[in-house]
């Protein structure tokens, strides 16, 4: 049974349609795995829900039909709850299913639980997260990133072969860097934000995490597409985006590397060496390699902070006390119990992120700090789209330093925001990323390669990743132990 | 360098309806003093260009009433009276 852990969607499916297994069994299967190895070891999932209900909430039929999957628990999941690992949130039920997972049931893919995550999505550790702390599968004495790292672990563990996240800034490439799994983060607009709930409105994505590119695919393929519920929702055409895999790259396909992103202070030397070798298996593939340079790269994370922060602080004014969730029953004036059950409610990464937002949007110094934000959030798009004049395709480390240890930015907050310095300018340019597995430091950890595209380009983007993983054995390593 | 003083952080976390314990200001402030020193460097080249903010487009739908069943909404809330949500007082009585 132990192959059945770090099979690919598409075995699954076959041993499924020749019964070899039922879907039953399947589920079974993976719930146990949870239960010998996930609960009170690398705790990637919030819940895991009972077998019966699982499979009520499925069509049996579809393309992901009897796959079992993880949803990060900010996903809206009808009759399920919905923390997003907060206290505020505790004991709260979503009452409807977010688009993405109403497309997934209608797949037929089963919502084995939730996953768990940094709070509200804010941190790239999962270490904000009000109930517990993941572990990463490949050391568990190191961090599985974040903010998706229950849904990154859990995939790389061989709990799930798919699972959910959201990318505001990096929380899927992130965790997948550091988990050795495949993650992608969708164009703005491509999935559905209904039901996701809300940090950077304008940023967010609903993105997906896999051991492959075909899997990845697959699941793309079953929640993108025009949604009319979210006003923000492009008007793209559905699609298989398995049709567009290829063993062989695009002909004349143009890569470029992003230079100043291996020159970057305190960039390990392992992750460079890696991303260059990753380089010439392209170029041995038949890409024309040239090199980039992005010279807003180093004020994207600046802007990002300011945007976000300010985002979530209007979003999160939502949690009062009033309609859902905790409230503090001791106040006795409304705008006291307002006040108490957020101090109460909300961990302190989020509170000083709201906090950060309702300063940088107050009188005296929005000018200063909102309105220049968005210039330069202007400024990386158009040198993104620059850049796409002349190639097809970019290429950039997805972070600077292989997964840390437990509480190594306790003291040093600003460094842990910086972990985002990658990837948070792809979510400013609303443009899609994907990163893929594409080597191991020396003490062993997973170093992930971020392919980034322009607007729509998924198909070119699975097709190039998916060329570069027949040509290399990456995704066939797994954590030891599992 | 963002300098932010004490009175500031109590008057923000006012306009976010936070409460903030005195024990909480200190390492709040050096929180956000470092996140803002980092990210004042958009300063530094938003001054070079004069590039207009894109153009957002508003995306209309018709409005229309779709009936659902309440009660699994207001079940959540913390205090609930039939169909209203129950609050405490608005106004301060001690303060009159």
């Amino acid at each position: 049974m132990k192959s059945l852990a770090f099979a690919t969607i598409s075995e699954l499916q076959e041993k499924l349609q020749k019964k070899e297994i039922s879907t039953q069994e399947l589920l079974a299967f993976f719930i146990e795995r949870f239960r010998t190895h996930d609960a009170g070891n690398i705790n990637s999932a919030l819940e895991v829900y009972d077998p019966e209900f699982i499979l009520e909430q499925s069509a049996q039929h579809g393309s992901l039909a009897g796959i079992p999957g993880l949803i990060k628990d900010n996903i809206s999941q009808n009759k399920c709850h919905l923390s997003c690992a907060s206290k505020i949130l505790e004991g709260f039920v979503a009452s409807y299913d977010a688009t993405a997972i109403n497309r997934l049931k209608k797949n037929g893919a089963l919502m084995i639980g939730r996953a768990n995550m940094d709070e509200f999505a804010m941190g790239s550790s999962t270490e904000t997260s009000a109930y517990v702390k993941t572990k990463n599968p490949w050391d568990t004495s190191r961090v599985p990133g974040g903010s998706s790292g229950g849904s990154a672990a859990a995939v790389a563990a061989g709990f799930v072969p798919w699972s959910l996240g959201s990318d505001t800034g990096g929380s899927v490439r992130q965790p997948a860097a550091f988990c050795g799994v495949v993650g992608l983060k969708p164009t703005y607009g491509l999935v559905s934000r209904l039901g996701l709930v809300a940090y950077g409105s304008s940023l967010d994505q609903i993105g997906v995490f896999t051991r492959t590119i075909r899997d990845n695919a697959l699941v793309l393929s079953a929640i993108a597409g025009h949604d009319m519920r979210d006003s923000t929702s492009l008007c793209v055409e559905k699609k298989d985006y398995t049709q567009s895999l290829d063993v062989k790259l695009r002909d004349g396909l143009r890569i470029g590397v992003v230079d100043e992103a291996l020159r970057f202070e305190g960039m390990d030397s392992d992750i460079v060496s890696a991303i260059e070798e990753g380089v010439k298996v392209f170029e041995s593939l038949g890409a024309k390699i040239k090199h980039i340079e992005l010279p807003t790269l180093s004020y994207s994370a600046a802007a990002y902070f300011i945007l976000s922060r300010a985002e979530a602080a209007s979003n999160l004014a939502r949690f009062d006390g009033v309609r859902y969730g905790m409230r503090d029953m001791q106040a006795k004036t409304l705008s006291k119990m307002y006040a108490d059950t957020r101090h109460d409610g909300f961990g302190s990464e989020v509170k000083s992120r709201i906090m950060v937002g309702n300063y940088v949007l107050s009188a005296g110094h929005s000018g200063q700090f909102y309105d220049n934000a968005k210039v330069v959030q202007n400024l990386i798009r158009h040198e993104f789209m620059q850049a796409f004049k002349d190639v097809d395709i970019l290429i950039m480390p997805t972070h600077p330093a292989p997964a840390f240890k437990f509480g190594a930015f306790d003291v040093d907050k600003l460094q842990m925001d910086l972990q985002d310095y990658f990837t948070c300018p792809v979510n400013l340019a609303g443009i899609p990323a994907l990163s893929i597995p594409c080597g191991l430091t020396k003490s062993k950890m997973p170093i992930g390669m971020q392919l980034i595209g322009p607007h729509v380009s998924e198909g070119l983007l699975y097709r190039t990743a998916y060329a570069y993983e027949q040509a290399t054995p990456w995704h066939t390593m797994h954590p030891a132990g599992f | 360098m963002t300098k932010i003083t004490k009175e500031e952080i109590l008057k923000i976390a006012r306009m976010s309806y936070l409460d903030i314990h005195d024990d909480e200001i200190e390492p709040m402030t050096q929180q956000l003093e470092a996140v803002l020193s980092y990210a004042e460097r958009v300063q530094e080249v938003a001054r070079l260009v004069n590039e207009p903010s894109n153009k957002q487009m508003n995306v209309f739908r018709e409005d229309v009433i779709v009936r659902t069943d309440v009660n699994p909404i207001l079940d959540q809330a913390p205090d609930r009276e039939g169909n209203f949500f129950v609050v405490p007082a608005i106004i301060d009585q001690k303060k009159k």
